[in-house]
């Protein structure tokens, strides 16, 4: 067994000697067990060992940065070399101040469970099967595909002004998707589950999800272009949200100007209902950590407050060029780190504050309006504008949820669209790094083929 | 390593798998950032590992490791062999791998200037240079960013048929983003290039352009409007027939989607689903194209994919076990993003063939409608037989006329739908962007092109 923590330190020793101002080195040793289903059987069984070394190095600013699998002595050695000498090719930067110290803090509950580093892969193929046969309950569904993938990874973290870290995280996540028909008519369901504990009971809740969706679409409606209100679900809230605030009040974003909310700090851009907060303190947040990937503790910031925007996401890099603390937004990754990638912001777990509206009120005060339940775009974060396609949306006819809306798409810009919400939910779920409940948009531009 | 690829084969038999095969992989990439004159980030990653899977009856087992001793590999081995044996004892489907012609074959992909020999100092210049061509363009570029990678890999592909192969892959890719401000109003501009062989690619004056050709859309840009909402016929550039070929058709079209009926085109083979003028293709072998590859991923011959001919859906892409359950041939579309993906269909070069309408007489005859010019992204939902992609320019076509340009249009379609509302084709046929695909958490390089193509009833969906 290697010691990871040890090798982290050595590992920075070893850059330092070769000439490097800065250092942080970053060991992982991962694994990840997954289970498919396709069309209801049970298809595959896959497990990965992915060990590895990440080595940062800085001289007068300019970074390098190189990997390896495994923990081998030697091509640890080699990773420590290339950094350096690309570190040595770079530019200087004058910007860059310096890595974090050691600070005290940073102790989350809640981010590695012992049951899933225990579960065995008939488990998880058990797991897999009885979501897939929930998805599956109902003779119209033809087709269920979905997966359960567990992960777990212990990672050491140590740098040059004497930081050394560990800790340890876990993963679990499900997806389903159903597949029904019915005469001409096709349609799929989709829902999933992330989370680092494990919850049997999800897999009930998912494989129904998915199973009542795809069947909801197989009632098929045109509508024409206008401007409706739209209910958006947790999941297509989730998806815009993680790209709109997560990626919008990244700090490298605003000080290179390329963002639709730089210089927006303290002026309204959503509705007075609105407050959104970067937590990474969550007990079994997927997006949870003790601390970020350069060691900074893990803290909650408040971005968005009544509307207001209130804070950008640091790492130390641009918090050392505004002058302010990093907000531990340094990511290796997502649920679980990556030794593969280089540190950059990134959310935790953004939090929408929930409202007091129940999804079915929404839908009940809505005379003719569209509930948006799935959607896969982002906006365009330099200029703040938002059109995509409404992959899963249903018609809303006078307080009634109708049949599933073809070929449409919808278009608003990103502030507008937040500072239009006028009712927000009480019931959060985690959607895509976000726990979010459903919202209603006032307005936004339905593009429709009826 | 051949040697030990075959002695790891035979273990994973004699542990009771009806089919096995594996990848050992030894890669190193280069990585350059520079941002606003700046180094942002210099990298190179070291990839070592191998990648097993082990078939039973009708279920897989797969792991991988990243240590290559005998020890480890055997290991790994045994856990594909357990893996597939836990999920066989609960699977229902029941089929087998049927037999396919074994390929001992080495490739190195050709090159006259190998990236791994060119000195890191002499790529950062090339970078330095591409956004230093980005700021000196005009004043109103507020920020930039330029980006280059670099890929060798070496790999060893052996199965119990007795295939047993090395390939060793080549791979640059290059790209620009430009943002340009004026008057409170932002704007976005990227280009890219990418190409299999060596680092003479980003010699080429193509490749210097690059920064200028972002900055020139970031700064048109500026002046562009938000596209109107609702239901337009559409001339779509060579880069968007591309997108369309691809998200439209492309991954219906993959064999697993269609065993897993989760394809609209299920049971549409023989069957007219676009206009006879439509011949849509998948071809990996078109040397010097970013989707190259001779041998897929389970050491496969690769082949021209005709998917559709004259209208009519005619074929499918398949990997060993797709074509084992459909009663076809193999025809090498299986690919893995790395020794630790497991090998699945994807595509390559994916493209609609042209046509023999000039590009001025298809836009002469649109009434009302819109040119499409550029593809930032798309999507598909094959069982939901939706795509979408989104478009870098958009330009207003009135009684054939050019005009208004707008900014960040997305298009919407029906897959059973689009290409038979397809009313022209152009004679421009060119292979467009060079990129990456998505799925099941892996990437693919690949390449998208067609001719300009009108189309009508796409739904678009904008601000305005």
């Amino acid at each position: 067994m290697v010691d990871i923590k040890g090798l982290a330190e050595k590992t920075v020793r070893q850059a330092m000697k070769l000439g490097a101002t800065h250092c942080d080195v970053m060991v992982a040793d991962a694994k990840y067990v997954s289970a498919e289903i396709e069309k209801g059987s049970i298809k595959a069984a896959s497990m990965l060992f992915d060990p590895g070394v990440a080595v940062r190095v800085f001289m007068q600013g300019s970074q390098g940065f190189s990997s390896c699998t495994g923990h081998d002595a030697k091509a640890v050695c080699r990773a420590v070399e290339l950094a350096v000498s690309h570190a040595k090719a770079g530019t200087r930067d004058p910007d860059f101040r310096d890595l974090p110290y050691k600070s005290p803090g940073g102790r989350a509950s809640g981010l590695f469970e012992k049951r899933l580093a225990s579960t065995s892969v008939d488990e998880i193929v058990s797991m897999a099967i009885a979501l897939a046969d929930k998805a599956g309950d109902d003779k119209r569904i033809v087709g269920v595909n979905a997966s359960v993938n567990v992960g777990t990874g212990t990672y050491a973290l140590a740098n040059s002004n004497g930081i050394s870290l560990s800790q340890r995280l876990s993963s679990f996540e499900l997806g389903a998707e159903a597949v029904a028909r019915s005469g001409d008519k096709m349609f799929s369901g989709m829902d999933g589950l992330w989370s680092r504990r494990l919850d049997r009971a999800a897999l009930g809740r998912v494989g129904e999800s998915a199973k009542e969706h795809a069947l909801l679409g197989l009632r098929q409606v045109k509508i024409p272009t206008g401007d409706r209100p739209v209910v958006m679900d947790p999941l297509a809230f989730g998806f815009i949200l993680s790209s709109a605030i997560g990626g919008g009040v990244n700090a490298e974003s605003i000080q290179r100007k390329r963002s639709y909310l730089t210089g927006k700090l303290n002026q309204v851009i959503g509705s007075d209902g609105l407050t959104v907060i970067d937590d990474p303190t969550i007990e079994w947040g997927p997006g949870s950590y003790a601390f970020d990937g350069e060691g900074t503790p893990a803290r909650k910031t408040l971005i968005v407050d009544g509307g207001l925007l209130r804070s950008y996401l640091y790492d130390s890099y641009t918090a050392g060029k505004d002058c302010v603390e990093s907000t531990g937004n340094s990511s290796r990754g997502s649920s679980l780190w990556s030794f593969r990638h280089v540190p950059s912001i990134s959310s935790s777990n953004l939090v929408v504050t929930p409202g007091d509206s129940t999804l079915k009120e929404m839908v009940r005060e809505t005379s003719k309006g569209v509930y948006l339940r799935v959607t896969f775009d982002s906006p365009n974060l330099a200029t703040g504008e938002f059109s995509g396609l409404m992959m899963e949306s249903f018609r809303i006819d006078k307080g009634e949820l109708g049949p599933s809306i073809r070929q449409s798409t919808i278009g608003i810009g990103v502030v507008d669209m937040l500072s239009r919400i006028d009712m927000i939910g009480k019931d959060p779920r985690e959607s895509f790094g976000v726990r979010t409940p459903a919202v209603r948009v006032s307005k936004a531009r339905i593009a429709g083929s009826g | 390593m051949e040697d030990l690829a075959e002695g790891i084969i035979k273990h994973a038999q004699k542990l009771g798998a009806e089919f096995a095969d594996l990848r050992i992989e030894n890669a190193s990439g280069t990585t350059i950032v520079v941002m606003d004159g700046r180094t942002k980030a210099m990298t190179t990653s070291v990839e070592t590992g191998c990648g097993i899977r082990a078939f039973v009856g009708g279920a897989w087992g797969f792991a991988s490791t990243n240590t290559l001793t005998r020890t480890s590999l055997r290991q790994a081995t045994e856990a594909a062999v357990d893996l597939a044996k836990a999920a066989k004892a609960k699977a229902k489907l029941e089929f087998e791998i049927v037999h396919a012609k074994p390929v001992r074959r080495k490739e190195v992909y050709r090159c006259r200037e190998r990236a791994a020999d060119v000195a890191i100092e002499d790529k950062l210049a090339y970078v330095l240079g591409l956004d230093k061509s980005m700021k000196a363009l005009d004043q109103r570029i507020s920020s930039t960013s330029a980006r280059y990678d670099d890929l060798e890999a070496d790999r060893v592909v052996a199965n119990s048929f007795g295939t047993l192969s090395r390939i060793t892959e080549r791979w640059l890719i290059s790209a620009c983003s430009a943002w340009a401000r004026s008057e409170g109003v932002a704007q976005r501009g990227h280009a890219s290039l990418g190409n299999v062989g060596g680092y003479e690619l980003m010699r080429r004056e193509s490749a210097e352009r690059l920064g200028v050709e972002a900055a020139e859309q970031a700064i048109r840009l500026l002046d562009s409007k938000p596209v109107p909402a609702g239901k337009f016929t559409c001339i779509l550039d060579n880069k968007m027939t591309g997108m369309l070929a691809h998200e439209a058709f492309g991954h219906a079209c993959e064999a697993d989607s269609v065993l897993a009926s989760s394809s609209v085109l299920e049971g549409k083979m023989g069957k007219r689903v676009a206009s006879e003028d439509i011949s849509l293709i998948d071809d990996p072998t078109i040397p010097s194209t970013f989707g190259y590859f001779s041998l897929d991923w389970e050491g496969v011959g690769a082949k021209r994919h005709a998917l559709i001919e004259d209208g009519v859906l005619v074929g499918y892409m398949h990997n060993l076990e797709s074509s084992s359950r459909m009663g076809v041939r193999p025809n090498g579309s299986s690919r893995a993003q790395a020794f630790n993906s497991p090998p699945i269909i994807r595509m390559s070069n994916t493209y609609i063939a042209g046509g023999d309408w000039k590009k001025e007489e298809l836009i002469e005859e649109l009434r009302h409608g819109l040119l499409i010019q550029g593809s930032q992204y798309g999507y598909v939902e094959t069982a939901k037989g939706q795509f979408m992609f989104k478009c870098d320019e958009a330009y207003q076509v009135d009684r054939g006329e050019v005009g208004q340009r707008y900014r960040d249009a997305s298009l919407s379609g029906v897959i059973l739908d689009v290409l038979k509302n397809v009313k022209g084709l152009a004679d421009d046929f060119m292979l467009a962007d060079a990129g990456y695909c998505g799925k099941g958490a892996q990437t693919a390089r690949t390449t998208d092109g067609g001719p300009h193509m009108c189309v009508s009833d796409m739904v678009v969906g904008g601000l305005a």
